[in-house]
């Protein structure tokens, strides 16, 4: 009978790589990959979008967990294989749903990825180009700082005045620089002139909130911007931040840990919710059968649920179908986690497999609340040549007012 | 220790078959397929390593596999989900896993025929929900039935909470597809419930832990979705009113799906009246009529037996946690572990008093509270709970003198050992506690006659034979 080769869990005496120095966040990631260890039951595999793309045990948070605890015993070396399962995951926690022991999984995959990035583990083809240009442009698409308020030519005069201004439109980078996607800024910020809003924006001062470094575990760079932006967010002295990127969203509410005390941040979805309601009769009616993607970052990270449908049930003639997975159930887009940049296929696939669901509801377009949905989604329409329209509720939400109350002012 | 040459040859072989992408050999890859979830000494977790694992989609992959593996020898696990609580798949003699995760499609559904055709790598809840579409169900749930797959469940002879009704796994196989150990292909008949021809080949392979060979497909009986579903749930003083209400209601006529009795903690939480610690409830489904006319029924003798009806709601909320709770049951600082013994139901307080109060209490082993008396409520009768492992080597020492002696208490009543886990490492070496050396000398006969050089799973289910038996 063949013995195994690997003998009996002995520390392997070339790998060197044992956890070091350990902040709070890698402690809590291995006490995760600890309890996981001890439990292995799986259940994150089932709905999970990259392992069911993937079908292999080590692509599942389990996966992720059993190689981190064996990680920081040195059992393993943080090799290749070891970072493309670190970088195998959306961060979606559609897992944590159904984890009765409540393990935070996301968080602790991001912890992972910080504890590769700080001992100098090579990145991942793509990431290293959304890296550098964090660094050197403070975006990660590697556009100027200027390129930033190219989509808002017609509200250059909405220049936050400290002090003054009420309200902030912080707009972020992907829907400031993916040309694809302007009408969504746009929608929202002649929503908001529509309303009466006081609002202003950073325009080309405005800077990364951090998130693509944060969830790929570049932790100091992330540091980084965050302070950066957090002061120049709080210089604006503003009551009120609105962004319509979700990513951003969760980044400044969760991410930044004093920012949340001192000003309101709202999503646009909560925003547009709270002054649809006085504004109800300049909506006109949009003829049409959609259903709504829960971003995850919105949905399950920041549970909100609520606020966008409530808008797309205000738009009179829209009729609101859901998908066969939706709020907190809802299946990830494939856009999330640094999925797209390193393994574009599988991301797309995923995109395809959601956009498949929102078709089986018989809906003309399917709307959702973060840039990052919108650009998996309709990517996937595009691949697969479907008649399904991929829109942000910001821009489903000036069509309405445009051919109502927009078209008087 | 394994020939790496040969390893090395053997690897590029099926590399080479199979394609790069279904072959794992380095040492990040195969952390997941170093245990199961089976409870082994604190610091084993990573104690054996399987050499290589495979992942093939189709019967012909899983031949290569075991032709190349049969040729030298090479001990195989086949895998299913990977949850399995005795250690099925913890590769202690090394060799090759043949995860079948990839084999997860549905090769046929048959409406006028009520069968399923799937390969065995698909979950249960992904078969329910094609089968949804068809307007047809396997009626096959159990606590990981978001995990478990076809073939796993088969393999374990599994549990499903609708067996009263519509059986469990081991009822539903009309035929299988295996990949015996010399790598030939077994079909073992045609895909029919009933037939007086021949051996009942499928049923040697259910329970069999893969020591027989490997499941590459399967044909299910199925049922078409009933047209009405409800639970009835009533809340007792204790566990033991609950069980009153439980053996009455098994010795009526009425069909219900599946039911369990049990303690309830936090019973506030689920619209328990205060000082009723007891559940009991049924899941009752079938035409509109009929349902109705049970659900009645069953109101009546919760009434007659002192219990206090739940709303619907509640009702539904705690049927659902049966599958909920199954998740991240283990991920929990204090080790502990659960059984699934079976006992006579007449048998069922002594079984219970001597097993908290004598057999767990003298080894020092406490129950998890609120899992110490539970029944599943049907004819399996499966009664069981949680205990705590004692903590250090000598808790371990302990433990396993407990787990012996529980399953001393179980057979000695009458009873199995192990009523839906499966025997795997955790109860192999006391099976002779349920069956006569005798039984057990078939059982290795039949292994012998089927895997001659034991490569399948080896070290699982049948224990070593005694040296002075003849």
């Amino acid at each position: 009978m063949l013995a195994a080769s690997w003998g009996s869990g002995i520390m392997n005496p070339a790998c060197s790589a044992r956890l070091g120095n350990m902040d709070s966040e890698l402690d809590a990631a291995i006490k995760t990959s600890e309890m996981c260890s001890l439990c292995r039951c799986g259940c994150c595999k089932d709905e999970c979008p990259m392992y069911a793309e993937m079908l292999e045990e080590s692509i599942s948070p389990k996966g992720r967990n059993v190689l981190f605890r064996a990680l920081s015993q040195g059992l393993v070396c943080p090799d290749s294989r070891a970072v493309r399962i670190a970088y195998s995951c959306l961060l979606c926690k559609r897992d944590e749903i159904s984890c009765s022991a409540g393990l935070k999984n996301a968080q602790a995959t991001e912890a992972f990825r910080q504890y590769l990035v700080d001992h100098g583990i090579p990145m991942l083809p793509g990431h290293d180009v959304l890296v550098k240009s964090l660094e050197n442009y403070r975006n990660p698409w590697q556009e100027s700082k200027a390129a930033r308020k190219r989509w808002a030519k017609e509200f250059q005069d909405r220049r936050v005045v400290p002090g003054k201004t009420k309200t902030l439109f912080y707009v972020g980078c992907t829907y400031a620089l993916d040309r694809s996607l302007q009408e969504s800024p746009r929608a929202l910020a002649r929503a908001m002139e529509l309303f009466g809003e006081d609002f202003g924006m950073l325009l080309e001062q405005e800077t990364c909130c951090g998130s693509t470094a944060k969830r790929m575990g570049h932790k100091r760079l992330f540091e980084k911007l965050r302070e950066e932006n957090e002061k120049s967010l709080r210089e604006a002295r503003v009551k009120t931040i609105v962004t319509a990127c979700s990513g951003c969203f969760k980044t400044l509410k969760q991410d930044y840990p004093e920012l949340d005390k001192e000003v309101q941040i709202l999503h646009s979805t909560e925003y547009l919710a709270s002054r649809i309601k006085d504004h109800r009769q300049e909506l006109a009616p949009v003829k049409m059968k959609v259903t709504y993607h829960d971003p995850c970052h919105l949905g399950r990270y920041m549970k909100i649920y609520e606020a966008p449908r409530e808008i797309l049930r205000s738009i009179p003639g829209l009729k609101l179908v859901e998908m066969s997975s939706s709020r907190e159930l809802s299946r990830c887009c494939g856009g999330g986690g640094g999925v797209k940049t390193a393994y574009p296929e599988i991301s797309l696939a995923i995109a395809k497999t959601r956009l498949k669901e929102a078709e089986a509801t018989g809906a003309d377009a399917l709307i959702t609340a973060c840039p990052f949905c919108v650009q998996s989604l309709r990517a996937a329409a595009e691949a697969t040549g479907s008649k399904m329209e991929v829109l942000s509720l910001e821009v489903l939400v000036w069509r309405s007012l445009s051919q109502g109350g927009g078209q008087r002012n | 220790m394994i020939d790496r040459v040969l390893l090395e040859q053997i690897r590029a072989h099926l590399s080479n078959v199979l394609g790069e992408r279904k072959v794992l050999w380095e040492k990040t890859d195969l952390l997941p397929y170093t245990k199961d979830t089976f409870r082994n000494p604190r610091g084993e977790d990573f104690r054996y390593w399987p050499d290589l694992v495979v992942l093939p989609e189709t019967t012909a992959e899983v031949q290569a596999v075991v032709r190349a593996a049969a040729k030298h020898k090479i001990p195989l696990l086949p895998k299913g989900g990977g949850s399995n609580r005795t250690g099925m798949l913890v590769p202690i003699h090394g060799g090759i896993v043949i995860d079948t995760i990839r084999m997860n499609r549905v090769v046929e559904v048959s409406v006028p025929d009520l069968y399923v055709t799937v390969q065995p790598g698909i979950t249960l809840k992904e078969v329910e929900n094609h089968l949804a579409g068809y307007g047809l169900a396997l009626n096959q749930e159990q606590g990981s039935f978001k995990v478990a797959t076809v073939g796993g469940s088969i393999s374990t002879a599994g549990f499903s909470r609708k067996h009263q009704k519509y059986g469990t796994i081991s009822d539903r196989v009309m035929s299988l597809e295996v990949v015996l150990a010399d790598g030939s292909v077994l079909r073992t008949g045609p895909k029919v419930l009933y037939t007086s021809t021949g051996y009942r080949l499928p049923q040697l392979f259910i329970g069999a832990e893969g020591t027989l060979g490997v499941i590459t497909e399967a044909t299910l009986r199925v049922e078409p979705l009933p047209e009405a579903k409800a639970v009835v749930l009533g809340f007792y003083d204790d566990f033991w009113a609950a069980n009153e209400a439980a053996q009455r209601t098994m010795a009526t006529s009425v069909t219900f799906v599946g039911g369990e009795a049990y303690e309830l903690l936090d019973g506030g939480a689920w619209g328990a009246p205060p000082g009723k610690n007891g559940v009991f409830y049924v899941a009752l489904e079938g035409t509109k009529g009929e349902v109705e006319a049970q659900v009645a029924f069953m109101r009546k003798i919760i009434n007659e037996t002192g219990g206090v009806l739940a709303s619907e709601e509640d009702a539904l909320r705690l049927f659902g946690k049966y599958t909920e709770q199954w998740c991240g049951a283990r991920a929990r600082p204090e080790i502990d572990n659960c059984f699934t013994t079976v006992v006579p139901m007449e048998k069922l307080k002594e079984y219970y008093d001597r097993l908290w109060n004598d057999v767990m209490a003298k080894r020092g082993v406490l129950h998890v509270p609120g899992v110490k008396l539970w029944l599943d409520v049907g004819r399996y009768r499966l009664a069981g709970g949680r205990y705590f492992i004692p903590q250090g080597e000598e808790g371990w020492t302990e433990y396993q003198k407990a787990a012996r002696g529980q399953a001393e208490l179980a057979t000695s009543l009458g009873g199995s050992i192990s009523g839906c886990h499966g025997v795997g490492l955790e109860h192999r070496d006391y099976l002779d506690l349920e069956y006569s050396e005798v039984a057990l000398d078939v059982m290795r006969s039949i292994k012998k006659a089927l895997d001659p050089d034991n490569i399948m799973n080896p070290g699982k289910m049948i224990p070593a034979r005694k040296r002075n038996h003849h």
